[in-house]
């Protein structure tokens, strides 16, 4: 459904433009770029499961697996893995159909390197997610910063809009985040809009968000359980 | 005189419970004003980016859409206000039995499972998109204020269909209990309208205008003030939006006598 809306949109605005290329890519580019991204997005967003970390916290359900031998961040991040994974080996078929009945542009051949990125990238969004959960240890209903955040990476990772149809620095700035490889680079790359340089260079920003957010989680989680009572935040 | 009294009295006191419960938690407050900015520029942003690569869209030039995003903003941020807390929970009331509690009193329960809960910490949203929309409006070239009168009529209609259709797909909870899916299905219609109507191909227009009246809600106000006046349109759309509401109300009639009642 989100892929049609998006498709009827690009095909108003080529039909608006009257030209055959817009930002040096055709119309078919663009609807390709729209059904691959409504299915990536599927998959790199967390809301299921920062909702249910924060519900933990929030209701000192959390206690159960504390006295577990295991990290509360590891036993979310394997339920979110497995999850993603069943759910995206289903629904794979859908684009691939797609864009197969429509001839719209997709490099098969890139499709491992760019999924790879995508299971590189939801270890980072569920980092962030942990760093937004933890934070219900000091404050009360931090569902909104989830929906905050949420919002924000609607444009920020490309699913809005291909991101470099954006005016320079904004475009090098965006595609510089980590958020990128969650639909713009993975989805470029497999339709034909973004080099391999750019994939590689997207494993290395998401590895610095990696960095980035651990760290700040892992202090956050320590400030959090330092102040905990253990019946619920 | 003495029921509109009686119902006006309790919107006095839902709104009152509803902003002491919003000032209690101020950072959520504060949070949600955040996240629907985000929203609003996210929508702007969009359509600002689009237009670089072409000069209109549909029928609308940048100028125009603008506007349409303003009347977009105002109407939806009515809808958040009043309908959109109330209806968005009302499946976990469901579940929980929570509505069971709503059923007993002695006042529509219509009104009760819609109106009881007022996001007050979304009039700071309402200011944002009346004045992008005076923005919008004054870039327009020679555009004549006196069509606003249009919206006196026109966003109330879009609002009272936009509420009708989520209420019968959130009434649809009384049925099946876990409605959560068809409540997706409902979003996914909804960004349906928050794109110009023009962009769309004859039947789909026509389904967004009629069965699904997503595009009443801020392409057809949006139409009155840019476009030349189409009267049977808006007539059409404000005895729709009675309509609607009409068969809202039969529809959770028909709901609540297949209810089985708390955690069913």
């Amino acid at each position: 459904m989100t892929g049609l809306i998006e498709l009827t949109l690009w095909t108003a605005i080529f039909a608006s433009a009257q030209t055959t290329l817009i930002a040096g890519f055709p119309k078919e580019s663009y609807l390709a770029y729209v059904l691959w991204t409504a299915f990536v997005t599927r998959i790199t967003t967390n809301w299921m499961y920062e909702s249910r970390m924060i519900e933990e916290i929030d209701k000192g359900s959390i206690n159960g697996l504390l006295v577990r031998p295991m990290s509360f961040f590891e036993y979310y991040l394997s339920q979110l893995l497995g999850y993603k994974f069943i759910t995206s080996s289903l629904s794979f078929l859908i684009p691939l159909v797609a864009v197969s009945y429509f001839g719209l542009p997709t490099v098969y051949s890139k499709l491992p390197l760019a999924l790879l990125l995508i299971a590189y990238y939801l270890v980072f969004v569920h980092t962030l997610s942990f760093f937004i959960a933890t934070l219900a240890f000091q404050l009360n209903r931090v569902y909104s910063l989830t929906i905050a955040k949420n919002l924000a990476l609607w444009i920020f990772t490309g699913e809005l809009f291909p991101l470099d149809i954006l005016p320079e620095p904004y475009r090098s700035i965006l595609i510089q985040l980590p958020f990128a490889n969650a639909v713009f680079i993975p989805v470029g790359y497999l339709t034909g809009r973004v080099p391999l340089e750019m994939v590689c260079h997207g494993f290395a920003t998401t590895t610095y968000g990696l960095i980035v957010m651990g760290a700040l989680s892992a202090l956050t989680w320590k400030w959090g359980l330092s102040k905990y009572s253990g019946h619920g935040a | 005189m003495k029921r509109i009294l009686k119902y006006s009295r309790l919107m006095k006191a839902f709104f009152k419970a509803s902003f002491v419960a919003d000032l209690e938690y101020r950072a959520n407050f504060a949070t949600r004003i955040l996240t629907d900015i985000i929203w609003y520029a996210a929508q702007v942003l969009m359509f600002e980016a689009l237009f670089r690569v072409t000069d209109t869209i549909g029928s609308w030039n940048l100028a125009q859409t603008r506007v349409f995003l303003g009347v977009l903003f105002v109407v939806d941020a009515f809808y958040m206000i009043f309908f959109s807390e109330n209806l968005d929970h009302m499946s976990d009331k469901v579940r929980k039995g929570e509505i069971d509690l709503l059923l007993a009193k002695p006042v529509s329960s219509q009104f009760m499972v819609s109106l009881q809960r007022i996001n007050t910490a979304i009039f700071g949203n309402l200011l944002i998109g009346l004045v992008w929309l005076y923005f919008a409006l004054s870039s327009l070239p020679d555009f004549q204020w006196i069509r606003l009168l249009w919206l006196l009529l026109l966003i109330p209609a879009g609002l009272l269909s936009l509420y009708s259709i989520r209420f019968m797909f959130c009434s649809l909870a009384m049925l099946f209990t876990r409605a959560d899916n068809i409540q997706y299905l409902w979003f996914q219609l909804y960004r349906l309208g928050m794109r110009p109507d023009s962009i769309y191909v004859p039947w789909l227009k026509v389904l967004v205008l009629t069965i699904l009246p997503v595009a009443v809600v801020a392409s057809v106000p949006s139409r009155a003030l840019l476009d030349p006046p189409h009267i049977s349109l808006f007539v059409f759309v404000s005895i729709w939006s009675i309509g609607l509401v009409y068969l809202s109300h039969r529809f959770w009639n028909y709901c609540l006598r297949h209810y089985s009642s708390a955690s069913s």
